[in-house]
């Protein structure tokens, strides 16, 4: 009989152990899981951290369980939501109880067959059952999923700042956005998807709420002064007499913050069609070249300076490290800073470069509709780099620096054509566009 | 024990009772895939009733055209009671026809799994514990390559045996070691993966990230394994059919298993960032709940199943054909390979 080599043996030696272990790994795992039960809303530890670097104070434990009974008192559990009684504010249109229940809890139905759980069956696990982008999968995705605690959503109808309308957000489920992980929903039925951005704007709020708060307990209470053996003022306080006028006060920065979502219908951006297709006229074709070169002088040019961030050929590549407002707060340019967020656990993400869009591809995560780039050119995207030219817009014959309504169009001409146009003879309208647009 | 059965235990119902377990399980696994897939476990909030009515009484008009999810919850456990069904009747006919003491032993074991997995359902349901359906997804292949293995100590060839294949007894037992090796690490890795696709969306990322990362690493190692087996079935024992069909399934289904892997990253999570630049990655949008998703997922765990259960099928085949004398018939060492 051969013997088997010492390296033969060694190797074997290796294997079984490598089996042992994966295999109780594996099997040890799902046990680890067992205990957890019931969801919970995670607190946000990286804007008080945020918050206490911005006012070097001190948020402390005790504060921050105040924190926690607030927000329970006033929103509920991942499992039992609560919508907050806000007066006469018109809270069921924005997120209405039935709904949220429908959306909210673990996934199945209820006794009476009606279906529940609908957030954590399709999408925690990207966004995480607080909507603060922490679900499991979401160290692979880039971009990252969506932390909706801030209140800012990308594309959408209205200016920046805005909250979207609930049509943006049915567009974002039906369509899904193209390039990110963010999938279509077009296969729920539409009382699902109602419910969902129900739910959504539940957790957004709520999340906004729990930001209001660290500010106004930071900002508005008495910290603890030792020497003058002063207590911290609580934020929730069982013990002290004016616990409602306190609670008519959180209230109504909850308050604030759901009428920006009611205020949001009216203020979509309307658009109107440009000037040389009013009353229904025709576009010629040497019409369009020079409409399209002056797209392009725009893009390349210093007011709009699309160019600046798109790049020299609008593939992307001009400023590429520059960071999203989420991942600022984490403060990626300060040394030393970002070591102290990350520290702060599991649900806290290295930040990312948010990269500018290749326009020559012609993919478009808002949409490919002229009116959605439309939106994109004239309100920015909120949370990103990508600026509004709103803030330049001037009337037909000002005299200021700035764009008119006709320019943008011009520049929605122009970026459409990009993925046509040959990078060394611009705006030569080529056949392929002509056809598209047919 | 003898080789030599007598006339009586050769009867062909406890085969014909152990592969109709096989084919029934099959199909079983894949709409327990699908449960899995819609989110459906909790379609029906009680059990072992169905809204209040008895199992099999349950109107079947409700279930065909009710919700989709109440339609494969419902469906799936009476698969699991039809699968039952099944394995009271391999009991009996192996009883009845069979004297080996082992195997009526085998018989018993495969009866308790059944019902610890039907509890398992039913206690997944009750407690609402996701967890728990996790254990179920796992506890289901395990009876799966048990089937398998009970269809292959009940045929013939176990019994009335084969000509060996010509071979030195180093080889044979190299490729019965490398066989069960490769039939452990098959099911670590459909453990794994159990545990990638039912990860609580309470987990951490960082949970995740591991999982999935050593879920790549045990395809990386399974294959190679299968690799090694395949090639020794290709060079030695290209004589040996009973060998031959099981280790060109594994070769075959491993390849479509890995494709199937990467598809099914891609129809939930999209392309990797890199590929942003790549006309096909930019313009792709996930379809969630879309027919080729929910296809893709389940058939990538269904297929797992399979390649677990011709493992099972050429480890068990592999011991018979290579017994060493010594070892009456080598049953005690299967049972703990089986265990495993
Ligand atoms: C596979 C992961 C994944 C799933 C599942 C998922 N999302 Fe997203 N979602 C993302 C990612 C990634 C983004 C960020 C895209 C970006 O920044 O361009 C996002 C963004 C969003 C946005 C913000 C859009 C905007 O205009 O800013 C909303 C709203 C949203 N998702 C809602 C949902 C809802 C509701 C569900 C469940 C029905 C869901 N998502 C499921 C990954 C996912
Ligand atoms: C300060 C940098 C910056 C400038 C200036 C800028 N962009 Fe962008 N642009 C971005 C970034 C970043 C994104 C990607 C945002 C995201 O999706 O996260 C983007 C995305 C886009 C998109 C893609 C929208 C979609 O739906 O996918 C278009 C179109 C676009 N920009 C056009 C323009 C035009 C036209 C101009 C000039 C008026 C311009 N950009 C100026 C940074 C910039």
């Amino acid at each position: 009989m051969e013997l088997p080599t010492r390296k033969a043996m060694k190797l074997s030696v290796i294997r079984h152990w490598f089996v042992s272990a994966v295999a109780v790994v594996a099997l040890a795992g799902p046990m680890a899981g067992c205990s957890r039960n019931e969801a919970t809303f995670n607190r946000n530890e990286a804007y008080v951290k945020n918050q206490e670097r911005l006012t070097k104070e001190t948020f402390s434990a005790e504060r921050k369980a105040d924190l926690d009974e607030v927000l329970s008192g006033l929103f509920g559990t991942p499992d039992r939501p609560i919508v907050p009684a806000l007066g006469d504010i018109d809270v069921a249109s924005v997120m209405d109880a039935t709904k949220l229940h429908f959306a909210a809890g673990p996934v199945g139905r209820d006794e009476r067959g009606r279906a529940r759980g609908l957030y954590r069956e399709h999408c925690a696990h990207c966004h995480g059952v607080t909507g603060d982008g922490g679900g499991p999968t979401a160290l692979f995705l880039n971009p990252y999923p969506r932390d909706y605690r801030r209140g800012t959503f990308k594309f959408k109808s209205t200016p920046r700042q805005s909250k979207p309308t609930h049509e943006d957000l049915k567009r974002i489920l039906i369509e899904g956005i193209p390039d990110t992980a963010m999938p279509s929903f077009r296969a729920l039925p539409d009382n699902e998807i109602d419910a969902l951005i129900h739910y959504v704007r539940y957790l957004s709020i709520r999340g906004e709420s729990e930001r209001s708060l660290v500010q106004y307990a930071l900002f508005e209470l008495e910290p603890a002064d030792e020497e003058a053996n002063i207590e911290e003022e609580r934020l929730f306080d069982l013990t002290s007499g004016n616990r409602s006028d306190r609670a008519a006060e959180l209230r109504e920065y909850v308050g604030a913050i759901v009428q920006k979502w009611l205020g949001a219908e009216a203020e979509a951006t309307a658009v109107a069609p440009p000037s040389w297709l009013a009353n229904g006229a025709e576009l010629s074709h040497e019409r369009e070249v020079e409409l399209l070169k002056h797209g392009r002088d725009l893009f390349y040019g210093k007011v709009a300076a699309c160019v600046k961030c798109h790049g020299d050929s609008a593939i992307g590549d001009g400023q590429t490290t520059d960071y999203d407002d989420w991942a600022k707060e984490l403060e990626p340019t300060v040394p030393g800073a970002l070591d102290e967020y990350l520290a702060l656990g599991r649900f806290v993400f290295p930040p990312r470069n948010v990269r500018p869009r290749n326009l020559r591809m012609g993919h478009y995560r808002g949409g490919r509709k002229p009116v959605d780039i439309y939106w994109r050119i004239f309100n920015g995207i909120d949370g990103t780099p990508m600026p509004a030219l709103s803030e330049v817009l001037k009337q037909e014959g000002e005299e200021k620096i700035g764009v008119t309504h006709d320019d943008i169009w011009a520049l929605v001409y122009y970026v459409r054509s990009l993925p046509y146009e040959s990078i060394s003879q611009p705006v030569a309208v080529e056949a392929a566009y002509q056809r598209e647009r047919q | 024990m003898s080789d030599k059965l007598s006339k009586n235990e050769l009867s062909p119902w406890p085969h014909r009772f152990a592969v109709s377990l096989v084919c029934a399980t099959f199909p079983l696994i894949w709409v327990g895939g699908l449960v899995t897939t819609y989110d459906a476990g909790m379609a029906v909030p009680d059990w072992p009733s169905t809204y209040g009515y008895n199992l099999f009484l349950y109107p079947w008009q409700t279930w065909l055209f009710g919700p989709w999810d109440l339609f494969i919850e419902h469906g799936h456990r009476l698969l699991g009671a039809l699968v039952g069904l099944i394995t009271i009747g391999f009991v009996w006919s192996v009883w009845r026809h069979d004297s080996r003491r082992w195997m009526r032993g085998a018989s018993l074991a495969v009866l308790g799994l059944v019902l610890l997995q039907g509890g398992l359902g039913g206690a997944r349901v009750l407690m609402d514990q996701r967890q728990l359906a996790m254990i179920h997804g796992c506890v289901g292949p395990a009876f799966f390559g048990f089937g398998v293995a009970l269809a292959v100590m009940t045929s013939n060839l176990w019994r009335a045996g084969i000509t060996k294949p010509q071979t030195t007894p180093e080889m044979a037992g190299k490729l019965k070691r490398l066989s069960l090796t490769t039939l452990i690490l098959i099911y670590v890795q459909l453990v794994l993966g159990a545990q990638v696709r039912h990860i609580p969306v309470t987990a951490s990322p960082g949970t995740f990230r591991i999982l999935v990362f050593f879920h790549l690493l045990m395809a990386i190692i399974v294959t190679v394994h299968i690799a090694q087996v395949y090639r020794s079935i290709l060079r030695i024992y290209g004589s040996a059919p009973a060998l031959r069909l099981p280790g060109y399934a594994l070769g075959g289904l491993i390849c479509i298993q890995i494709s199937l892997g990467v598809q099914t990253w891609v129809v939930k999570y999209g392309w990797p960032a890199f590929l942003t630049e790549s006309d096909f990655a930019a313009g792709h949008t996930i379809n969630a709940s879309s027919l080729s998703q929910s296809l893709t997922v389940t058939a990538h765990v269904a297929v797992g199943s399979l390649i677990l259960a011709f493992a099972v099928m050429l480890y068990t085949r592999a011991a018979r054909l290579f017994r060493t004398e010594t070892t009456a018939l080598g049953s005690g060492a299967l049972m703990i390979g089986l265990a495993t």
